[in-house]
């Protein structure tokens, strides 16, 4: 009798505990400076959307607003699939008046990814398509999370938020030069990027959502390092033209500096930039609002 | 069968229940075959290697025990070595040994083409075959009497809790506790949870938290500057320490719910000051194993400078090799043994400094730790490359580049450190593990909880809280297992 006492006691402390500690986490990650944070608080709006991997990172936020005098947001995250990508950008259209541009590198549509869609816990009381793709994407995080509240704190996603609490995230951005070894080796090394239907009906689905809004769509495939070898880029470049009737902006080869360049697949901060001029002067990204008025 | 599964959590709760209802001979068949089914469910195939083992060595040690005959008695010792180390031989070294001669015959300029066989590593085959081995060695030394019952020995060979990845607990410390009669025990099923949960918090929380950092670090090292790979490396001996620590605390919690007292296999290692008080608080099962069947018997320190320095070299690097078949392995024990070889060397000046100038006590343990953990963390980078090495990789290659990297000063600052939030996460999990293993020497944590129930649940609930938030539940394998 007396160990069922301690027991009913421990699970009640066990409990309470994890609900407290859980709305205690929660608060922290609504009041975040964090990407998906200002999504889901109402303190996201912008003119410009960006969407993409971590390639997309390189859409370096203060450079695009510097240069275009747009407020934008950037959605992406390091290895974003595109079922998730949807799922954000749909909950951006449904929560905030239409942007102007919405631009989105391709190359997201190059893996699913269950354990970041999972990360995505801390989220999903905010949006029931969220929670849903989650529900499908990992069913056992999902009944984890409803079984203990502390554990749909416990992923990346969440770490970041707490990293960006008093911090804004605008220039998350890998932010080094390539080792002089590893560029000597870009010609021996390569990327696989598997074409899947699923993911590019994803994009199409995401675009017409866009498009329904009335916001200009942008395709665009980022830098990678000179000489650095993509299989697959090609094939996902047709298919995404195809599946969307919208051309695909190919910058793969736009910069050739190697110093411009944090890894074969990122351009860094100095990369970034130059970039983000050339989408400019194509007119992916507005021009300056001084040269518009 | 891994401790950190559900498949485990349905296991434990069908062995125990039956465990205690049994008794005598029925108890001993349960454990055995629930032994049996704890590792089959990892490869059944090789429960004929433990079994034929087990057969085995309960054979040669009852010839080795009945007759008085020095040359038979040391005939069938010699039998039980082969057969032990065959087993080891075959299964975990030939392909070294088949690439070591290869690279060797290359090195004089002869080519030759020997490819490696496609052998499987049976898991925990370093551990069985220590713990077997060490029962016809106390025969042959009439430490122990010779084990008549074939059953009893079978299910001390299997043990579950400690089958895969120890701690190696010799026949004299566990034989005669097969025969106790063991009874539930509220005391002990508490100090053992007690156990198990903080086995489980150092695994799932903090080695596996670990774990993707420190990949990264060894899988691309060029693409870091030094505070990262510092930071890598740092938590790499962390990770190594948690995991192993981490399994060790859990098998001896659930040996304590079954009745059975397990030694300690760590004790705060890296508190150490002096590498041989290290080699006394770290994987303590395996480094008092090669004391007492190595060292001692190769002369210990008792014939002169020389012979010391040579058989704690000797020691050393068969420690490396039992860890891995590869050279990085090897170079982690050689390491460690210049170490202690340096330390009978450096010992006395640094104590004749601290005598000179008086420096306070606080002081000297400082340093003292502070030295011996440097170059533990030097040697751990050989180690973790040569786990690459497993995988085919260039184990020198990668753990030179960590190094060069790491003292190039290229980055050397927080603002270079990739990924600083999982950084922030593994630093401070460190900071509660570091917090509770010094506290502890004071407090006595287990005990604690043990006699006062209201500290029993919160202590538990936190660490349970701790599990959820921290933890990592991919039910990824320990890193001793390969060993």
């Amino acid at each position: 009798m007396r160990h069922a006492f301690w027991f009913l006691a421990f699970m009640l402390l066990l409990l309470a505990g994890d609900r407290l500690g859980g709305r205690v986490m929660q608060r922290q990650t609504d009041a975040s400076q964090f990407r998906y944070s200002r999504l889901y608080n109402g303190r996201g709006e912008a003119d410009i959307v960006l969407l993409g991997n971590s390639r997309g990172l390189t859409f370096y936020q203060p450079a695009i607003e510097g240069m275009t005098g747009l407020r934008s947001i950037n959605l992406s995250y390091n290895g974003l699939p595109m079922d998730l990508a949807g799922v954000l950008l749909q909950d951006y259209l449904d929560r905030y008046p239409a942007p102007q541009k919405l631009l989105i590198d391709i190359t997201l549509c190059d893996r699913d990814n269950r354990q970041l869609t999972a990360g995505f816990l801390p989220y999903a009381p905010q949006s029931q398509r969220l929670d849903l793709l989650i529900h499908h994407a990992d069913t056992a995080a999902w009944y984890g999370a409803r079984v203990s509240a502390l554990f749909r704190f416990n992923n990346e996603v969440f770490q970041r938020a707490l990293y960006y609490r008093q911090r804004s995230d605008a220039d998350w951005l890998l932010d080094r030069v390539i080792a002089p070894e590893l560029a000597a080796a870009a010609a021996q090394n390569r990327y696989e990027i598997e074409v899947e239907e699923k993911r590019i009906r994803a994009l199409a689905e995401t675009v017409a959502a866009a498009h329904a809004k009335g916001v200009q769509v942008e395709l665009v495939i980022g830098p990678y390092f000179p000489g650095f070898q993509i299989i697959g880029l090609d094939a996902l470049k047709n298919a995404a033209g195809q599946a969307t009737g919208l051309p695909v902006r190919d910058y793969r080869a736009a910069l050739n500096d190697p110093a411009l360049f944090g890894d074969f697949m990122h351009p860094n901060k100095n990369g970034a930039i130059a970039y983000l001029e050339l989408l400019q002067k194509d007119r992916v990204l507005p021009p300056p609002q001084s040269e518009a008025n | 069968m891994v401790f950190n599964s559900i498949t485990f959590l349905v296991f434990s709760l069908v062995f125990f229940p039956l465990y205690f209802a049994l008794k005598g001979r029925p108890r001993l068949w349960w454990i055995l075959g629930m032994s049996y089914l704890f590792y089959g469910w990892w490869d059944w195939r090789f429960l004929s290697l433990i079994a034929l083992s087990t057969v085995m060595d309960f054979y040669f040690g009852a010839v080795i025990g009945r007759t008085d005959d020095a040359r038979r008695r040391r005939q069938f010792l010699a039998f039980s070595m082969v057969m032990n180390l065959g087993f080891l031989g075959v299964f975990k070294y030939l392909n070294f040994f088949i690439d070591s001669f290869a690279a060797l015959l290359h090195g004089f300029g002869l080519s030759v083409s020997m490819s490696s066989l496609e052998i499987i590593l049976p898991v925990g085959i370093s551990f069985y075959t220590f713990q077997s081995m060490s029962y016809t060695i106390d025969v042959y030394r009439r430490e122990i009497p010779v084990e008549r019952n074939l059953l009893k020995f079978a299910a001390f060979i299997a043990l579950f809790p400690q089958l895969v990845a120890g701690p190696i607990i010799r026949a004299r410390d566990l034989l005669y506790q097969m025969e106790e009669d063991k009874r539930f025990d509220w005391t002990r099923l508490y100090s053992g949870l007690g156990r198990i949960l903080w086995g489980f918090f150092k695994k799932v929380a903090v080695a596996d938290s670990l774990a993707p950092f420190v990949d990264q670090v060894f899988n691309a090292p060029e693409t870091f500057g030094s505070a990262h790979l510092l930071i890598g490396v740092v938590f790499y001996s962390f990770q190594i320490y948690c995991d192993f620590s981490g399994y060790s605390d859990i098998a001896i919690g659930l040996a304590r719910i079954m009745g059975y007292h397990f030694p300690e296999n760590f004790n705060t290692p890296y508190f150490s000051r002096s590498f041989s008080e290290f080699w006394s608080r770290w994987h303590i099962s395996l480094s008092s194993w090669l004391r007492d069947y190595l060292y001692i018997p190769l002369g210990g320190n008792r014939h002169g400078k020389w012979n010391t320095y040579r058989n704690n070299m000797l020691t050393m690097l068969l420690g490396g090799l039992w860890h891995g078949a590869n050279l990085a392995c090897v170079f982690w024990g050689v390491l460690h043994g210049l170490y202690l070889i340096a330390q009978r060397a450096v010992s006395p000046v640094w104590r004749g400094i601290v005598h000179t100038f008086r420096l306070p006590r606080w002081f000297d343990a400082a340093v003292c730790m502070a030295a011996v953990y440097a170059f533990t963390l030097l040697a751990w980078v050989y180690f973790r490359s040569g786990s690459i090495g497993l995988a085919g990789g260039d184990s020198f290659g990668t753990a030179n580049q960590v190094l060069r990297g790491i003292f190039s000063g290229e980055g050397l600052s927080w603002g270079a450190v990739i990924n600083k939030f999982q950084a922030l996460k593994g630093l401070l999990l460190i900071a509660i593990l570091l917090t509770v293993e010094a506290s502890n020497f004071r407090w006595r944590w287990n005990a604690a909880q043990v006699g006062q129930p209201v500290f029993r649940l919160a202590a538990f609930a936190v660490l349970l809280w701790m599990i959820a938030f921290f933890g990592t539940f991919g039910g990824s394998a320990f890193i001793y297992f390969q060993f």
